[in-house]
């Protein structure tokens, strides 16, 4: 997979916690690799592309940060994840997505997205077929959000 | 000692959810996004506007509008959506109300499906993230044409 796919993801992941965390500190990690299935945090919130290039976009945390973020975004303080939590974070990934694929589009990609969808659990995996995926974890004083990119371009 | 409320409320501005005739305006949010709704609904009300319903889809939106037709000023139409998208619902809007005052909230990047709703008659727009200052802005403006 290109790392320049993944840079408009991250800026934009950046752009928009900075905004909805309101000015809090939000940090970059070190990016890395991960091959085959990928067991995620506890919430997941995955975003698919479909086009020039293919694959998918996860929004992987524990379930504090999951909280402690909608709690944030919502201006009060949540108590568990419900419906109003989980579609606070599918949210966030549509903002993040909707700012990283436009850059994507001005880069000359075409594709589409499907809505996001959101998972919770614990022990989950997503596993990708023949797709490596790049993991660039942020850190913002809720906890790590971890923006998970796997993409390819169509054969 | 002096408190700010023994000072007169020269400056005090008039909320602009009201109507020139005092009632307060009548908004229906159609939105698949709880979270979305909610946020829109808080600014709205919090600056004197009545939300008087809530709408999950476009067809539930459509559905609302003719319902509570002639009594409600202004939409606020979400794009996707399950069952029946934004734009459509919009369409159908206006088919029924050619005067129907709807404003679309977009994400980014959705730019060609905004300038559709507005060639079909949409009267603004939004892009999110929302925020408090924006949306009363275009509220506002919808309004008051
Ligand atoms: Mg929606």
């Amino acid at each position: 997979m290109r790392v320049e796919y993944i840079n408009p993801f991250v800026e934009a992941a950046f752009n928009v916690l900075k905004e909805v965390l309101v000015n809090s500190d939000v940090r970059r990690g070190e990016l890395y690799l991960k091959s085959a299935s990928t067991p995620v945090l506890g919430v997941a919130a995955i975003v698919g592309l479909a086009g020039d290039v293919e694959g998918r976009v996860l929004f992987d945390m524990n379930r504090d940060t999951a909280l402690a973020v909608a709690s944030v975004m919502n201006g009060e303080q949540l108590a568990t994840l419900d419906d109003l939590a989980k579609a606070t974070i599918t949210e966030l990934a549509n903002m993040i997505t909707a700012q990283a694929v436009t850059k994507l589009h001005d880069l000359g990609f075409q594709f589409d997205l499907t809505p996001p969808a959101i998972f919770t659990g614990d022990n989950m995996e997503v596993s990708d077929q023949d797709v490596e995926a790049l993991i660039v974890p942020m850190e913002t004083p809720q906890g790590k959000i971890e923006i998970n990119v796997a993409i390819r371009e169509r054969a | 000692m002096k408190t700010k409320q023994d000072f007169p409320a020269i400056n005090e501005r008039k909320p602009d959810g009201f109507r020139p005739d005092g009632a307060a305006y009548r908004v229906l949010i159609v939105d698949d996004s709880v979270f979305v709704a909610k946020q829109l609904s808080q600014i709205l009300t919090s600056e004197g506007y009545d939300v008087v319903a809530t709408s999950g889809d476009g067809q539930a939106g459509l559905d609302a509008y003719k319902e509570l037709y002639p009594n409600l000023d202004l939409v606020t139409m979400d794009i996707t959506m399950p069952k029946m998208d934004g734009i459509t619902a919009l369409e159908k809007i206006i088919e029924f109300d050619k005067n129907a005052r709807v404003i679309m909230i977009s994400a980014l990047g959705k730019q060609d499906l905004v300038k559709k709703a507005l060639v079909m008659g949409a009267r603004n727009y939004i892009v999110k993230p929302l925020d408090r200052k924006k949306v009363l802005e275009r509220v506002a403006q919808v309004l008051l044409k």
